[in-house]
């Protein structure tokens, strides 16, 4: 009972992950805030890249972003090259610091989105003829940075590690 | 054969070694395959653009059954209001009244509409392309840094084609963007990549409207003298040659300021984002 439990426990984030980037825009920007603010599904993926490296698989992470391309109209491979950067850059940042504590990691998820959406903004200007605004981005990525310690935390009390 | 099996399971350095194996390949193939797609999207196969299609609609119509629950749940709270709502009859009547008065404006509209034709006959204008519309039904709707699309249920198959306009209660809401097989993707007009010709009749002036990318709308290329008042409509100027022209868009809304060159303008659009469930693309009738 117990084990069928955890492993309910352990798929619900892929199940979570899953519904946000196929839902991004229900869940999201309707609910918080208008227009495309806050990059949940990265917070996500750094999250449990960086306290539990084996939860999202590389697999799992290039089959979602293959579908949230699909739906989102984005260059078909940007997403699946994004998630699985940010997955191996938070795991590696992890290794590397020797102690853990609530500013390492911070300062590691900046680093992390900002490589991330740097990759991605090349992409798009490369792959697709479509333009788009640096200051939407922008806004993108510090409401990310603002929300992180809030969705951690309720992850951190959800999953307690 | 079994013993080899029993071998391989048995010895965990073996089977964690495979594991490695099996997982340092996995990383470097999934970065090709994803460089591969990349690729493709610069190439105009025929090929690769089918399997795009049908990989596109094989995504579009799963999302749409796992949702279906999800939309059941989060619709539930307006059907309970819309079946505890106590106030129906007295809304009957109102309803009944506002019927009786569209259908009267109605009959007027026919009769300006007959004049028009009139006219047009006697001064030896020729009429426009006609235009057909096609329902479909709204199964994705999606935003992000970059985009804003609406994902439909029709797509080559009933003749839809890129920048057909796609309305809703003659309300100008987007263009195609992208035709796959049995679904298509429309380019919301509060897209940032989205551009429309447009007019303001009431003081004959021509515009293009472009989307801000947060649910609202721009005009640019305004002349320099233009004046607007609160509730100025807007609509489709059609000098692309592809959008239907007179298709609403939405009223202007000035900051009412005395100095009429410091005056900003900003765009009510006639439709609310998160709010469609169905839509009409326009085809010209051929």
């Amino acid at each position: 009972m117990n084990s069928y439990i955890e492993k309910i426990k352990f798929y619900s984030a892929h199940i979570i992950f899953t519904l946000i980037c196929i839902n991004d825009s229900i869940f999201i920007n309707t609910w918080i805030a208008p227009g495309p603010i806050i990059n949940i599904k990265y917070i996500l993926v750094f999250y449990f890249s960086f306290f539990d490296k084996g939860r999202f698989s590389i697999t799992f992470l290039f089959f979602i972003g293959l579908i949230f391309d699909s739906l989102q109209g984005m260059p078909f491979g940007m997403t699946p090259i994004c998630f699985i950067l940010l997955s191996k850059l938070a795991s590696y940042l992890k290794q590397r610091r020797t102690q853990t504590n609530f500013q390492n990691e911070f300062i590691a998820f900046a680093i992390s989105l900002l490589v991330t959406q740097i990759i991605s903004v090349i992409i798009v200007s490369y792959f697709s003829q479509a333009p788009f605004e640096y200051l939407l981005l922008a806004i993108n990525i510090i409401v990310s940075l603002i929300f992180y310690p809030v969705i951690r935390t309720f992850l951190k009390v959800f999953y307690y590690y | 054969m079994s013993q080899n099996r029993l071998a391989r399971s048995t010895t965990p350095g073996v089977s964690a070694l495979q594991k490695t194996i099996s997982k340092k390949f996995l990383l470097p193939t999934y970065i090709i395959i994803s460089f591969l797609f990349l690729l493709s999207e610069k190439s105009d196969f025929k090929a690769i653009r089918f399997l795009k299609a049908l990989i596109n609609d094989g995504i579009t119509y799963s999302i749409y059954v796992v949702n279906t629950p999800i939309k059941f749940v989060s619709n539930l709270g307006s059907s309970a209001r819309q079946y505890f709502n106590f106030n129906i009859i007295l809304e009957n009547k109102k309803l009944k009244d506002e019927v009786e008065q569209l259908n009267a404006e109605k009959r007027e509209l026919q009769f300006f509409k007959n004049e028009n034709d009139n006219l047009k006959r006697v001064l030896g204008i020729k009429n426009r392309d006609d235009y057909v519309s096609v329902y479909a039904k709204i199964i994705h709707e999606d935003t992000n840094e970059f985009a804003k699309n609406l994902i439909l249920t029709i797509g080559s198959n009933e003749g839809v084609q890129l920048g057909q306009a796609i309305v809703r209660n003659n309300v100008y809401l987007g263009k195609i963007s992208e035709v796959n097989l049995f679904s298509s993707k429309a380019m919301v007009i509060t897209d940032l990549n989205s551009r429309v010709p447009v007019v303001i009749p009431s003081r004959g002036v021509n515009a293009i409207l472009k989307g801000n990318g947060l649910g609202g709308a721009q005009l640019l290329f305004l002349p320099q003298n233009a004046v607007f008042e609160n509730n100025d409509q807007i609509y489709t100027s059609g000098s692309d040659g592809i959008i239907k022209e007179g298709l609403y868009v939405g009223k202007i809304v000035t900051d009412n300021k005395k100095d009429i060159k410091k005056r900003k303008y900003s765009v009510d659009l006639g439709f609310k984002e998160h709010q469609l469930n169905y839509v009409s693309v326009l085809k010209v009738k051929k």
